[in-house]
């Protein structure tokens, strides 16, 4: 749990970087500089901070003067964090309580001051960060009847206690609880029982379907198969001519053209006169495709490439494709005895049903998970909730082993019964807390309760609480709190708002996932630009709350920026909706008090520094049409 | 609950336009539940009237102060220090706690910073609708749950009008909102109930003395006496 602030003894160290910062910043002026005006216990500077013998005198150093907390400002790079998080680790030092600040990034001394001062209020701000022993259930549960499941059951029951069920004649039909702790509802023989698991994994695969307008009203028969249909029919197709056809329904799946190619050599294997494969692209980025497509081809299996439509023909004696061939003038005629028809792939029917229940994403033809670039394949929107395989969109063979291996990997922690974390989820102050619920509706991972007891101080005997398995710190709940109840650790409001004391011209409030990186990159390109620029870190733009967009005015900012990911890829969901619904109110604030434009939301991926440039520019053109901000407050 | 909005910025600095030093007191009763008054509106609006104040050359000092409930003395009581040192009071309260704050500090004038709107369901974030008009006299027994007062537009006792199409109240297309029709609502849940059959009972004219203020209720049982 979070400690009090007490005693807090903060040592800093600036670092020349073996002369590189002296360039552009003036170290012992800049130390001299920060003594006289920031609250510290301990400062020095040295020309090389990363270093066997420094680090032993900085160990020193924090036994002589019982420092508890560390700023280290260098050319910081992984190398300084990885020494002195160890040095933390070592002198019993919390890692949360070193702060880096990166001189290699700053170019003139007032910078650097400015960047420490910082690193050194917010330092001073910070609640301490515990760890928690939290007691979970080892047990996964694995839902689906196919064979991926079955692989997943099995990979998984190696670590630890698997139970799969199909969810037919054992069906899910509620959650409660969060990862490590889940209770599901499930519903065996018409009974309804509880059961405990640690996590969910999700293997529904994917189901084929023929879908005869795909191919312009061709009915399945006797001699007209679907793939599906084939491949369970068990008949002897020994001195018979079959054509399979691919590219019409399964356009964006490896799974058709794998079974036709062990299809076609079992075929080939047990006598086939002849086999075609109409194909119109070639499928083979998976392992073992190209390996089976030559092999294919070397035993005597005709690959035909079609373009446009195709037509299936009958004749007295049999059927035949009749197709375009790209660079053939006429349209070609194969007789076949069987035609065999790839189908699509849809969810398995279940998959809306369970994604009510628990609250996860469907995205592109109704599979789970949203189209989202920061969702990881096996996540889902809830921690402790995977999928793997073809149920969140077709997959096949290697790809299938690599999701098991990485749920396995998620899953194992959970293996030895308990787990240790920090204590990173948003705190709730109960006597603020109005139990109103708006945190619990807001959260896109279902990671908070409401929890009862005389230790909540407030006319409810009750508060949220975040829970630290499920959380996944993006600050929404923080944001949308109507009583300031929570605070989000190393994201606390006051160690924000101390960031916007003085703010530059413009205060950009930029999301780790892109922004922050995007204005990283920008720095690169056109480092003047960003002389005007304060770029303020938050770990998702659903915790830019509307009071920061206004303190930064209300301090003498002139302008805003949002910087946020793109539109439907905001990596805990919604934040970056809630931010821009946030702007608006913003923007409509300063309207009513006649300030002008001068909030920019801005949608910008982590590659995108030229962009950020520009809308950089956007923002300085927006100011320099609204004028300096008359709203500034002079204290 | 007690649902309210905010005023618009506009009236609040007209009220405030003659004070130099004002106090924003925010209630962590209903409207921070209904996100209008809790601590965090305090704090948009007092940087709001800061700027707006600071822009037009005449500052204002802003204090921000938010207790658990401005309905009651006790907690009333907390604000005492800082009302000592401002012009006026901007409450965030319900219309009960605005006055109620008043009546704790009659020397120093109060003003409303919100509309109270009415007594309503958070439907989700962000929406609210009415469901009681604490008209004092309770017929929800014989409206399958659900009261024609508050949700008929006209709250009729015994309908549906004839304005009732589809299950929508006529008012539904001037005010550019989905109204159901109430009396929908009641004959649907009747049916559901198997009890479509109260509907053929008149209920008779409401005495709407109780619905009328000022209203006092006392309990006589509980009623301490401090003597």
């Amino acid at each position: 749990m979070t400690k009090q602030i007490t005693n807090i003894r903060i040592g800093i160290y600036l670092c020349d970087c073996d002369g590189k910062v002296s360039k552009k910043v003036d170290l012992q002026k800049a130390k001299t500089v920060i003594q006289s005006q920031a609250d510290f216990d301990y400062i020095r500077a040295t020309d090389v901070l990363c270093g066997k013998v420094e680090k032993e005198k900085i160990g020193a150093e924090i036994d002589k003067y019982s420092l508890n907390r560390l700023v280290i400002a260098a050319c910081v790079d992984s190398f300084i964090m990885r020494q002195f998080l160890q040095l933390a680790d070592e002198k019993g030092i919390n890692r949360y309580n070193v702060e880096f600040v990166d001189l290699g990034a700053v170019d003139s001394t007032g910078a650097a001051v400015a960047a420490a001062n910082n690193a050194l209020g917010k330092m001073r701000l910070r609640a301490e960060i515990g760890y928690e022993e939290l007691a979970v259930t080892p047990d996964v549960l694995v839902i689906g009847a196919g064979s991926e499941a079955a692989a997943a059951a099995t990979t998984i029951a190696k670590s630890q206690p698997v139970v799969q069920i199909d969810n037919v004649g054992t069906r899910m039909i509620g959650l409660d609880g969060f990862p490590g702790a889940f209770t599901v509802r499930l519903l065996e023989n018409g009974q309804a029982v509880k059961k405990d698991f640690g996590a969910i994994v999700l293997a529904l695969g994917a189901v084929p379907q023929y879908d005869k307008s795909k191919y312009g009203g061709i009915e399945l028969g006797a001699d007209i198969l679907s793939l599906s249909q084939f491949v369970n029919s068990g008949k002897d197709y020994a001195g018979k001519k079959v054509s399979f056809a691919l590219g019409k329904a399964d356009a964006d799946s490896l799974l058709s053209f794998a079974a036709v190619l062990k299809a076609a050599l079992g075929l080939k294997g047990k006598g086939a006169s002849e086999v075609n494969v109409l194909y119109e692209d070639m499928k083979v980025c998976a392992d073992d495709l190209e390996q089976d497509y030559e092999l294919a081809r070397k035993k005597g299996v005709n690959f035909l490439k079609y373009t446009g439509e195709f037509q299936i023909v009958r004749f007295p004696s049999g059927i035949a494709f009749k197709y375009r061939e790209p660079f053939l003038s006429d349209p070609v005629k194969i007789v076949a005895d069987y035609i065999v028809l790839a189908e699509e792939f849809v969810p398995a029917a279940a998959t809306l049903e369970l994604a009510e229940i628990l609250d996860i994403r469907t995205g592109p033809g109704g599979f789970f998970q949203k189209d989202n670039v920061h969702f990881l394949p096996i996540k889902s929107n809830r921690a402790g909730i995977f999928f793997v395989g073809s149920c969140h969109g077709p997959i096949h063979g290697t790809d299938l082993y690599n999701e098991i291996e990485a749920v396995v990997a998620e899953v194992s922690a959970f293996a030895k019964g308990k787990v240790s974390v920090p204590s990173l989820q948003p705190k709730v102050e109960a006597e603020k807390c109005a139990v109103c619920l708006t945190c619990y509706r807001c959260c896109p991972h279902h990671a908070i309760e409401i929890v009862h007891g005389e230790a909540y101080n407030n006319m409810y005997n009750s508060a949220a609480r975040m829970n630290p398995l499920a959380c996944q710190r993006c600050g929404v709940c923080a944001s949308e709190c109507p009583g300031k109840a929570i605070q989000l650790p190393l994201y606390s409001d006051q160690e924000i708002l101390v960031e916007v004391k003085q703010p530059a011209r413009i205060v950009a409030y930029a999301c780790e996932n892109s922004g922050f990186l995007a204005s990283e990159f920008a720095k690169t390109l056109d480092p003047e630009l960003q002389k005007d620029v304060q770029i303020v870190e938050v770990p998702c733009s659903g915790k830019i709350d509307i009071i920061y967009l206004l303190k930064a005015l209300e301090n003498g900012a002139d302008g805003v920026m949002l910087c946020v990911c793109h539109k439907e890829n905001c990596k805990f969901v919604w934040g970056n909706n809630r931010a821009e619904q946030r702007k608006e109110r913003a923007q409509k604030i300063l309207n009513q008090i006649g300030l002008g434009e001068r909030i920019d939301f801005v949608h910008v991926a982590a590659n995108q520094g030229n962009q950020f440039n520009t809308a950089v520019k956007a923002m300085a053109e927006k100011i320099r049409q609204s004028g300096t901000n008359p709203g500034k407050v002079v204290k | 609950m007690i649902v309210a909005e905010g005023k618009p910025v506009e009236k609040i600095l007209e009220m405030i336009a003659p004070y130099k030093k004002v106090l924003i007191a925010g209630c962590r009763g209903c409207v921070t539940v209904c996100l209008t008054g809790g601590e965090k509106e305090v704090g948009i609006l007092a940087s709001q009237i800061r700027m707006a104040r600071s822009k037009d050359g005449n500052p204002i000092e802003v204090l921000e102060q938010t207790e658990e409930r401005q309905c009651d003395a006790e907690y009333n009581a907390k604000f005492l220090e800082n009302v000592g040192k401002v012009d006026a009071i901007m409450s965030l309260a319900c219309g009960i706690g605005i006055q109620y704050l008043g009546e704790k500090y009659p020397l120093t004038p109060i003003y409303p910073g919100v509309n109270t709107l009415m007594l309503g369901a958070n439907i989700d974030v962000g929406k609210w609708e009415e469901r009681c008009f604490a008209c004092g006299d309770c017929v929800l027994d014989k409206t399958g749950g659900i009261c024609p007062i508050a949700r008929c537009s006209k709250s009729l006792l015994n309908g549906p009008c004839g304005g009732s199409q589809n299950g929508k109240c006529e008012v539904s297309a001037p005010t550019k909102e989905d109204v159901s029709c109430g009396w929908q609502l009641i004959y649907d849940r009747l049916v559901a109930l198997g009890q479509v059959d109260k509907l053929k009972e008149v209920i008779p004219a409401k005495n709407w003395l109780r619905a009328k203020g000022p209203r006092t209720y006392v309990r006589e049982d509980l009623t301490l006496d401090r003597s």
